[in-house]
């Protein structure tokens, strides 16, 4: 392994366990412009938006919504939450690439 | 910039999955190219994108926003390939997370994977090799430019739907580009700058290999 893929590992590692700074800096603050949930745009703008509440409901199987799990409502455990989120995304997103690399590239080159 | 479901409506969307088909028919044949050397560092550099939007930081006006990553990658390796990387990411942000969405996608992976990296590659190319640049600097301006068009970009797709098809997004372009625009301007971009320098600058001294193939292949072409 080359040096710099090896400090890049590192830095993966490093920002899974610095990861609750993303909430605890934002903690009062609301979502991103633009990604509040129906309710809340509703509420905002004074009217029913009928399509939003259609469409927002495609998909509700987030099996880790907003990088927490469900009910872990204070800092501590939405750090943790969020740790777990870290690790498991991190995950994901590696197996989803090497499966990737493995179908497009074909048999015969090793990852 | 994650747009999540309902904020765009049917036509929209289908729209952005028509565009996105043969971009990511490009990209994904694009990644027959990657060396075996590359394969492990695109592999991290995709993990660095997913955690590094973990990092919401705070907007003025009570919002947030985070960096993307994308031109890291199209620098050390390429557009295309920031391209997949962010394909992988949204969708597993979308799917077991609940950022961003399904029917808004492609939308996102055009903002994020494609306007962003392009966008920001581009300028970097056109500040090192037109204007004769240093190269580290070049790249945190490619970045902070890559992320402000790709949010720009996204408040302009929320900011006409009302035209479009109302009852989803209710915001028009007045509200949403400048909102969008602003975060990025003051927040996200000067972060993705100082990251991207920092990345670049350290990616140059230990692998200087890297930028030196590119110069040639660039003298050549």
């Amino acid at each position: 392994m080359d040096r710099v893929t090896k400090t890049l590992l590192a830095i993966v590692g490093v920002m899974i366990i610095l990861s609750p700074i993303g909430i605890l800096l934002v903690w009062n603050y609301s979502d991103a412009w633009g990604e509040w949930d129906v309710n809340t745009v509703e509420q905002m703008v004074g009217h029913q938006l009928p399509g939003m509440e259609k469409l927002s409901e495609v998909w509700n199987h987030a099996v880790l919504p907003d990088y927490n799990v469900p009910g872990w409502e204070d800092k501590l455990h939405a750090s943790i939450g969020y740790i777990i989120s870290a690790i498991v995304g991190t995950i994901l997103v590696v197996l989803l690439y090497y499966a990737l690399v493995k179908f497009t590239v074909g048999k015969g080159t090793s990852p | 910039m994650h747009i999540p479901d309902g904020y765009l409506g049917p036509y929209t969307c289908v729209f952005f999955y028509l565009i996105m088909i043969p971009i990511w028919y490009k990209a994904f044949k694009w990644l027959k190219n990657l060396k075996p050397s590359q394969v492990p560092l695109l592999g991290l550099l995709t993990a660095f994108s997913f955690l590094v939007m973990m990092y919401n930081m705070p907007v003025p006006g009570g919002t947030t926003a985070h960096i993307v990553g994308g031109t890291i990658i199209a620098i050390l390796i390429s557009p295309w390939a920031a391209t997949v990387s962010l394909t992988i990411v949204l969708l597993i942000q979308a799917l077991f997370f609940g950022d961003g969405g399904i029917t808004t996608y492609a939308a996102n992976v055009f903002n994020m994977g494609v306007v962003l990296p392009f966008v920001g590659y581009y300028t970097y190319r056109f500040l090192t090799q037109r204007l004769n640049l240093n190269e580290i600097i070049s790249a945190g301006v490619g970045a902070y430019i890559g992320i402000v068009t790709a949010a720009t970009v996204a408040g302009i797709e929320l900011g006409v739907q009302p035209s479009i098809q109302p009852g989803y997004c209710p915001y028009p372009l007045g509200v949403s580009v400048p909102a969008m625009a602003i975060a990025h301007l003051v927040t996200a971009g000067p972060a993705a700058a100082v990251v991207t320098t920092a990345v670049v600058w350290y990616v140059k001294k230990s692998r200087p290999d890297l930028f030196e193939m590119r110069t040639i292949t660039k003298s050549r072409g």
